[in-house]
This record gives C-alpha cells, sequence and structure tokens, in this order.
C-alpha cells in the first residue's frame, strides 16, 4: 500500500504542477528569454561576420584614407575599395555632406593611436562594418609586409600550445579532469536555486488548505513527503531540460552565429573514483537541503515566515565561495577544514575539493557518511514536524512539543 | 483484526496535555461495533482533541487509543471515513482530480475512483461540477465533495467531527441520509455534534465530556436518567409555588416546565399543585430532552465563558 500510495502522490504532484499554465509562463520564460538574446546576438554578428568576410575582396562600399604610418599598402586598399587622399579635412566633410561613404585616419603609430572611422550612419549594426574594414585593412597590410603567412600567424601568437604536468608520478589531468567532477557542483546549485522555493512550500498547500488532517489518516506522511520529493526532482528535471534546450540547439546548429566557443570533449578525462564521489557528494548535499527546506516549511504557517530562514540556509551554502583561494592554497588548513566538515558548508567545499583533487578518500568517506546520516535525521525530523506539527495551521511549531511526541 | 475482546474503537484512560494545560484529564469508552456513538461537549471539552489522537494525529501524553484493536496507522487501520472539523481540500484541482486522487489514497483503483465520484457528484446534485476547480464551489459545496472523499472507500468505521457543520437544512437531511446508509450497512460510527436532535435520532450512546473527563456515559435512556430524567409540562391558571419537589425550568403566563427532583413521584407534584390551588388544565410528564441535558450540564460553564 505504501507504495502505491507513493507512486499515487508523485503522479498527482507531477500532474497538477504540470498541468498548471504558470507553471509554463514562467519556465518557457527562460528560454524564450534566451532565445531573443541569442536571436539578438546572431543578428548583430552577422553584419560584422558578413564585413568581415567582404572586406577581404571588397569592403561593399568605397572610402577615402590617408596613412601617417605608411604600413598601409596602396594595392591592398585598392582592393578594399580604398583611395588614399591627403587632406583629411575635406575627406571629412566630403562623408558630412554625402558626397564620400567613409574616410579614414591611419595615424603615425596605429598601435598607441586609434585609427579615426568617419562614415555615413547606416544603423546601429551596419555602422560597425566600417571599424572592421579599417581594422582588417590594416592587418592585410602588415600580413603583406612580413610576406610570409606562417610568420604572420606567429606574429599574432595565435598558435596552440598543450601542457602536460605531472603529480606524484602521474600525468595530471589539469583543466580536462576538473570539469567532469565540477558538473556536479553545477548541477547540485542548480538544483538548489531551481527548487529551493518549492522544497519549502513543499507542505504548506496542506496547512494553507486545511488538507493536513484528511492526508494524515490516508497516507503515511513518510509517503507522502517522499512522493512530494520525488515528484519535485521530476518537474526539476523537466524545467533543466526547457533551459538547457535553447542553450543546446544554439550550440549544435547556430555556434558560428552566436560566436560560441568550440568544447574539445576529447580533453576532458573522467577519473572514476572522482565522479562517484562526486556524485554522492551531490546526493548526499541534495537530500540534506531538501530535508532542511522540508522541516522549516513544516514548522512555519506560512511560505512568507518560512522565506527568512531559507535565506539564512543560501547563506550557509555559498559561504565556502568566499573562502575558495584559502580552500585551493591550503586545504589542509584550518578553515578549508571547517568548511569540509561543516555539514552546511560541506556541499561546495568538498565538491570543490574533490574536484581539484585535494580531498582524500578518507576525507571524502567522512564527509559523506555524515551528510547521508545527517539527511536522515533531517528528514525523519521534517516528517515528524509535519505529522505533529502541520495541524497547528496558524502558528509556529513547538519544536519541544513534536519531539516530545516522538517519546 | 480486532482481538476479540476489544471493540472497534477502544480509549482507555487517555490524557492529553499542551504546554502543561491538561486538556483531556481521564477519558476511558468504547465504541461497539456497528453502533451509531454521540461524542459530545461544549467547546474546548477536548473532542477534537480526542479524535486527533484516537486517529494517531496528535501523540497522547498517556494512555490506551486503540482502532481495531491497535494504534491506528492509515496502512494498518480499518477502512476509515474521516470528516475532521477544520475542512479543507486541494483547491486548484478540479473536483474529479482531487476525488479520484483521494480514492487512490484509499485504495482505489483509479477508474473505479473515477466511476464512484461522478455517480456521488450526480446524486449529490453537483453532476455538472465535475470538471470545476474546487475554489470555485461554494462552501456548500465544497462540503459535499468532502463528505464524499470521506465515504468514498465503503468505510468500516465513519469518524465525523461536527459533519452538519456550514450545511444548510436540506444538505443537513442529505448528510443524514448517507450516515443513515452507512450505519444500515453496518459501518461503526463515531460522530461529534451538537445538533442534538440528530444525536436522539441517530445515536445509540453517548458520552458527555465536561473538562476533560466523561460526564457522563450510555445509552440516550440511562442519560436522561442519569439526570433525573422526568419533566412535567404544565398549562394552569394561578401561581406556581415553589418547591423541593421540583425545579422550575420555564414559567410564563399560564405555561410552566418543572423538572423534578430524584425519585419524586409525578402524582405528588400533581396533588401539590391542585392542594396549592392552582387550575391545572393540562399535565405532560416526559424525559429530559438531550439538549435540555447539555444546557443543564454545560449551561453554567457556556455562560461564564460569556459564549
Amino acid at each position: 500500500m505504501a507504495q502505491f500510495n507513493l507512486q499515487t502522490v508523485i503522479g498527482f504532484e507531477v500532474k497538477r504542477t504540470l498541468g498548471r499554465k504558470r507553471f509554463w509562463i514562467t519556465t518557457l520564460a527562460v528560454p524564450i528569454a534566451l532565445a531573443v538574446v541569442f536571436a539578438l546576438v546572431a543578428l548583430s554578428n552577422t553584419p560584422a561576420a558578413d564585413n568581415t568576410a567582404a572586406a577581404e575582396s571588397d569592403a561593399g562600399f568605397s572610402f577615402t584614407y590617408s596613412d601617417a604610418s605608411g604600413y598601409i599598402a596602396p594595392e591592398t586598399a585598392a582592393l578594399f575599395g580604398g583611395t588614399a587622399v591627403t587632406d583629411d579635412a575635406a575627406a571629412i566633410d566630403a562623408v558630412r555632406n554625402g558626397k564620400a561613404e567613409a574616410h579614414f585616419v591611419y595615424a603615425a603609430d596605429p598601435t598607441m593611436t586609434a585609427t579615426a572611422v568617419y562614415g555615413a550612419d547606416l544603423g546601429l549594426f551596419e555602422n560597425s562594418g566600417y571599424q572592421t574594414v579599417a581594422r582588417q585593412l590594416l592587418v592585410a597590410s602588415s600580413q603583406a609586409e612580413i610576406g610570409d603567412p606562417m610568420l604572420a600567424a606567429l606574429a599574432e601568437g595565435n598558435v596552440p600550445v598543450n601542457a602536460t604536468t605531472f603529480l606524484d608520478g602521474q600525468e595530471s589531468t589539469g583543466f580536462g579532469g576538473i570539469i567532469p567532477p565540477m558538473i556536479f557542483l553545477v548541477l547540485f546549485f542548480l538544483t538548489f536555486l531551481l527548487l529551493a522555493n518549492q522544497m519549502l512550500t513543499v507542505t504548506q498547500e496542506e496547512k494553507e488548505n486545511r488538507v493536513t488532517e484528511m492526508i494524515l489518516t490516508t497516507v503515511n506522511p513518510n509517503a507522502l513527503i517522499g512522493g512530494k520529493i520525488i515528484a519535485l526532482f521530476a518537474v526539476g528535471l523537466v524545467q533543466m531540460l526547457c533551459f538547457a534546450l535553447p542553450l543546446l540547439i544554439g550550440y549544435l546548429f547556430f555556434r558560428t552565429s552566436l560566436n560560441l566557443p568550440e568544447f574539445d570533449l576529447a580533453s576532458l578525462t573522467f577519473d572514476p573514483a572522482k565522479m562517484i564521489i562526486g556524485a554522492l557528494l551531490a546526493l548526499g548535499s541534495f537530500s540534506l537541503f531538501t530535508g532542511t527546506l522540508v522541516a522549516i516549511g513544516a514548522v512555519m504557517p506560512t511560505a512568507k515566515d518560512a522565506g527568512g530562514l531559507m535565506g539564512g540556509l543560501t547563506i550557509l551554502m555559498i559561504v565556502p565561495l568566499y573562502g575558495i583561494s584559502l580552500i585551493l592554497s591550503d586545504p589542509n588548513g584550518f578553515i578549508s577544514q571547517i568548511f569540509t566538515y561543516f555539514p552546511y558548508f560541506s556541499p561546495i567545499t568538498a565538491m570543490f575539493r574533490n574536484a581539484v583533487g585535494s580531498l582524500s578518500g578518507w576525507e571524502a568517506a567522512i564527509v559523506i557518511v555524515e551528510l547521508f546520516v545527517l539527511s536522515a535525521i533531517v528528514l525523519r525530523l521534517a516528517v515528524r514536524l509535519f505529522r505533529y506539527g502541520s495541524i497547528q495551521y496558524t502558528s509556529k511549531v513547538s519544536l519541544k512539543t513534536v519531539l516530545a511526541a516522538s517519546k | 483484526m480486532t482481538p476479540p475482546n476489544e471493540p472497534p474503537v477502544h480509549i482507555q484512560n487517555f490524557r492529553m496535555d499542551f504546554d502543561g494545560t491538561t486538556v483531556v484529564s481521564v477519558l476511558s469508552f468504547d465504541v461497539e461495533r456497528g453502533e451509531t456513538f454521540g461524542f459530545l461537549g461544549s467547546n474546548g471539552s477536548g473532542k477534537t482533541t480526542t479524535l486527533r489522537a484516537l486517529l494517531g494525529i496528535y501523540a497522547p501524553t498517556s494512555g490506551i487509543l486503540h482502532i481495531d484493536g491497535r494504534p491506528f496507522t492509515p496502512e494498518t487501520g480499518p477502512r476509515l471515513g474521516y470528516l475532521p472539523e477544520e475542512r479543507g481540500l486541494y483547491k486548484k484541482e478540479s473536483v474529479i482530480d482531487v476525488m479520484t486522487y483521494f480514492g487512490q489514497l484509499k485504495g482505489l483503483q483509479r477508474r473505479d475512483a473515477v466511476a464512484w465520484s461522478v455517480r456521488y457528484l450526480e446524486r449529490v446534485g453537483l453532476g455538472d461540477k465535475v470538471k470545476t476547480k474546487v475554489e470555485k464551489l461554494s462552501g456548500g459545496q465544497q462540503q459535499k465533495v468532502q463528505l464524499g472523499v470521506t465515504i468514498m472507500n465503503d468505510p468500516e468505521l465513519l469518524i465525523l467531527d461536527e459533519p452538519t457543520k456550514g450545511f444548510d437544512p436540506v444538505n443537513r437531511r442529505l448528510l443524514m441520509d448517507i450516515i443513515g446508509e452507512h450505519k444500515a450497512q453496518g459501518a461503526t460510527v463515531l460522530m461529534v455534534t451538537h445538533q442534538m436532535e440528530e444525536v436522539e435520532r441517530l445515536c445509540d450512546r453517548v458520552i458527555l465530556l465536561k473538562d476533560g473527563e466523561a460526564e457522563a456515559y450510555g445509552t440516550i435512556p440511562a442519560v436522561q436518567n442519569h439526570y433525573g430524567g422526568t419533566m412535567i409540562r404544565l398549562v394552569y391558571s394561578g401561581q406556581v409555588p415553589s418547591s423541593p419537589f421540583y425545579e422550575i425550568s420555564t414559567l410564563s403566563r399560564n405555561y410552566a416546565e418543572l423538572t423534578l427532583a430524584d425519585g419524586v413521584d409525578e402524582a405528588l407534584v400533581l396533588r401539590d399543585l391542585v392542594g396549592a390551588g392552582i387550575l391545572v388544565r393540562s399535565f405532560t410528564t416526559s424525559k429530559l430532552s438531550l439538549e435540555e441535558i447539555f444546557v443543564k450540564v454545560y449551561g453554567a460553564e457556556t455562560e461564564k465563558a460569556g459564549v
């Protein structure tokens, strides 16, 4: 029956959450906003990209230029559609009066003095084409002066470098080894941000709608709260997918136009031990914070009353971020040890140390056991608070009364 | 399974303290299988607290509270229908979704829960509200839905805390009919109510709770006898004298109600009244109604409380 009821609770909670218009409005607002931002970025990048490509053969507009530096090659400038002049004032007037499209003024030292660009206004996005052409002409002329394309590329500093380092005789993995276990920290953090408020209010509806008595005589509170938490997690996954979808589509199909960096997945190193420890730390942390938020929600008569305590819990969680340099430089120091073992500081500290490789096996074991044991205690307390406390619809639950009830 | 000698509801030496305040000091009673039991008392006398402790919502300070021979849990208890004093439903969901959810939690298959709910809603005049959100219903309509949720698993034990609260007379009759049907089918009913006529009509036995203790407990005639039992309704001319044989409960022009003292014979009172020069036009005797007993037991404390 308990198993059956667990499934019933999960089904009811998921269905009614996903069936609400408000849920979809708030959930889809994020990907829609992302899509709008991506579209704007793509739009703003397109003219620049087009202009860059065009600049290599034809700027698409004609221009005059003066060159105090002597680096501009007239034949290269001609390819871009440029004509050399000496009277800047007249050329600028011509642009101002609409008799010429653009005029560039190259200073004696273009690395120190900005190149001045004058042009007919073509609009916010199109105007960037003038700067692109002016810059490209200078680069192309310099490359032509060097003569050797490879030398030109080296001069730009556009060269790949691969580093190999060793730790205890073993090749260390660098950032490629840090990123995979760090994913658990990111996942935990995102899940908390997304679901914290819902965790807090998971039992509020029963209290605010006076359903507690009916529900407590119908279903075991463990099944009720367990079902609600699982349902919450399922709803959170749906939200994450909704948020991730535009990023995924953007990366797979519009990476170039969005100027997104290319990730080389082959450089990532998946250390099984770190991954397992990271997963266990994330799961234990999630359980602890979920249990604590449910307990707070069960104690407080309204979501508003519970909000202050949730703020305190969030601060506890992120405090280690302020000491991250200390944790990195001195993982065995006093502060690092406190951050590692105090349960509400542990999640970020331990997962971060695990990712960078400074969390030893026995330290990880202690933290994992601590998180899971405390989670079990807090979840049990949360159920008890709900069972014996949620009937107090309008007042804060007395912990003394609830604990006395457990004797 | 009920132990051989234990009735479906067994409460023994129950005590309940909240933060040092005793709400129920010592309470013992049983509800027998198939009977309808009235749990009576003034506001704040501990009735709802007792029901909550019986159903495991409160942990008792001491004592035994058993349903079917053991402390109640939703998994191990009998098919229970509980209508709490504090009513509430999930407000944002449709009526059919809420009823189906509770039906499934009570062990019905989803299909059966839906079919039962539709039939019930038709019966109580809410057939067109199946897909309406609960929050859109009136208070009385929500009460009907709540009653449906209470009885939808064909309960063996019905525990009803002020079931007619908020019902108009028509719906009160409907509710009483439904309770009567379950009683006829053999269900055990434990009912808290302040409607004494309902108690007299439905209940086999009652308990009166006062100051956290049982003031009276037994069948309705036994309770009536316990409180002196007899009242004289008198239509007369003259002036009713005071007497140690009775207490004048009601006195108006030519009409009086006299509550007899214990063991006093009605004929003796009639003879005294006639001897005092009263012209007696009508002289009828009856037992005290439960309402009169209720007023007698709780009247003083209710007045003190300013209610």
